[in-house]
């Protein structure tokens, strides 16, 4: 990772989007925010970020999750490694009963409950990065 | 609400129905009449009344049945039958059937402007009752998501920059200053904790989970409770074994609360590990039962504490890290597993490590239990007084 990898925040909360993008730019990452799931596809449509974090309940109802919906119709998109964060408790997983284990919304995703550890939140950026650099190695 | 009420005549005589639409709209309420019960059900469809006026004896379709027909259409409509002296008998079964009122025949205009007044009067109410009951619902049903947003984020955002604070201050605060920073972290801590346990307990209506079971695998269940929990167990390097047979018959169940009654035992296990510890989870099945056992070798329940661990508010000593909840994980896991036809039972060693033992019955044995009202109503208490 030679380049500085691009994050891209998808969260109504510019507080805590605020929390978050001062972790990730101490470590080095390029972060971008958007603060509203239609200006989100349109930002990941313009220039896919090397991550998405994004939050699923934002809005009204869970908002999030049909972005997340929309991207997974998307070849391109459904590729990004995504690391989704809720204010849900982390039960999460069991919201999408019938599954393995995981929800896996999206192709490639991982899952984290706000507030987020910033040592935990940066341990699993890197893990889902080096996991998109072995893919495309292999691929 | 009397002006422009809308109210339906049904009778077969019309000289009855002429002298009370001449009545009615006098006092300015929208009047619609039949001759029969089979044209008075169609236009009640249409018309949409308020009040029902029916008489019982007509030819063709009785006023019973019409009364019945519409009460299961719309059992807000107020209806009330028309009767001669010889029915009187016949009025208060109708009255027993549902029948708000009646009136005799014959009546003078002021005593049916009287029951019609009533009868909308009543009409009001029925409708702020429902309309109150659906508000109520709809509070309940939403309270969690609503509170989860509104309470939830703001603290979510609070505790994100306080997390952010201590990276980027690290190298210019006091060690006081720190310990500081790190106590109003651990108090939103236990403050968003506690929020999620009462939203549980208050949102929760446990005894709905049975409506709504199917048979679970358990193994499943297990693998992800252990998923959820296993970044806890990393950050205090705690190792989560598991020891399960090949397969696990299914239970009759509801994957989502079972899976958080689970997470909860687990997560307690780990809460109370000592760092660098071990927590195992094993199943296996005993004569139509299925028993999950989670051990931990941490700081376990004193004696004289291990009969109310379960109860409603128990707050366990602190914990390895001084870590406290809100005394509710134990409590709803125990109703989650009663509501299964369970049981959940806990042995402990002061020192030495806890084993929590849930055991739910397979699927057949739990589908004949639902046939044994008394064993479901006695587990799924609500919460003691407490919301």
């Amino acid at each position: 990772m030679s380049e500085k990898a691009r994050v891209l925040i998808i969260d109504d909360d510019p507080d805590f989007v605020d929390g978050i993008r001062g972790v990730l730019e101490a470590a080095g990452y390029q972060v971008d925010a958007v603060y509203n799931p239609k200006a989100g596809f349109e930002a990941l449509k313009r220039r896919p970020p090397d991550l998405l974090l994004l939050d699923i309940l934002m809005g009204r109802g869970a908002e999030g999750v049909m972005l997340a919906r929309k991207m997974r119709k998307d070849p391109q998109l459904s590729q990004i490694p995504t690391l989704i964060i809720t204010g849900l408790r982390e039960q999460i997983a069991f919201l999408f009963p019938g599954q393995a284990v995981h929800p896996h919304i999206l192709a490639v995703d991982e899952l984290m409950e706000k507030p987020v550890d910033p040592q935990l939140l940066l341990d699993r950026v890197k893990a889902l990065l080096d996991a998109a650099a072995r893919r495309r190695v292999a691929g | 609400m009397s002006a422009g009420a809308r109210v339906l005549i049904i009778d077969d005589e019309e000289i009855v129905l002429d002298v009370c639409r001449e009545i009615l709209e006098g006092d300015n309420y929208t009047v619609a009449t039949a001759p029969d019960g089979a044209q008075g059900l169609s236009l009640a469809e249409e018309f949409g009344p308020d009040v029902v006026f029916v008489d019982l004896k007509m030819p063709g379709l009785s006023g019973f049945e019409v009364l019945e027909r519409l009460r299961t259409r719309d059992p807000s409509i107020v209806p009330i039958v028309i009767t001669g002296y010889a029915t009187l008998a016949s009025a208060v079964e109708a009255m027993q059937k549902g029948a708000y009122d009646f009136v005799p025949k014959p009546f003078t205009p002021e005593e049916f402007r009287l029951i019609t007044r009533r009868a909308l009067e009543k009409r009001r109410l029925v409708r702020e009752t429902i309309a109150l009951r659906r508000e109520q619902e709809m509070l309940r049903e939403n309270f969690a998501a609503i509170v989860a947003h509104e309470l939830k984020a703001p603290l979510a955002a609070v505790q994100q920059n306080l997390l952010l604070l201590t990276v980027e201050l690290a190298d210019r605060l006091t060690d006081a200053q720190k310990e500081r920073l790190a106590r109003l972290r651990s108090r939103l801590d236990d403050l968003l904790k506690m929020i999620d346990t009462w939203l549980r307990a208050i949102s929760a209506d446990l005894g709905k989970i049975r409506e709504r079971f199917l048979p679970t695998d358990v193994a499943g269940v297990i693998a992800k409770a252990v998923e959820t929990v296993q970044p806890y167990a990393a950050r205090k390097d705690i190792e989560i074994t598991q020891a399960l047979p090949p397969s696990l018959p299914a239970v009759h169940g509801d994957e989502g609360t079972l899976g958080e009654a689970l997470t909860n035992v687990l997560s307690n296990a780990v809460k109370y590990s000592y760092a660098g510890g071990k927590v195992g989870v094993s199943a296996r099945v005993d004569d139509e039962r299925i028993l999950i056992a989670v051990t931990d070798a941490g700081v376990g329940i004193a004696p004289d504490e291990l009969p109310y661990i379960f109860g409603d508010f128990y707050r366990g000593r602190a914990g390895v890290t001084g870590e406290a909840g809100a005394g509710l994980g134990l409590a709803v896991t125990r109703r989650i597993v009663e509501a299964h036809g369970g049981t959940i039972t806990a042995e402990s060693m002061p020192g030495k490590g806890s084993t929590f033992v849930i055991t739910l019955p397979v699927r057949r044995a739990a589908e004949a239990a639902r046939d044994r009202p008394e064993a479901q109503n006695r587990p799924v208490a609500p919460l003691g007084g407490a919301v």
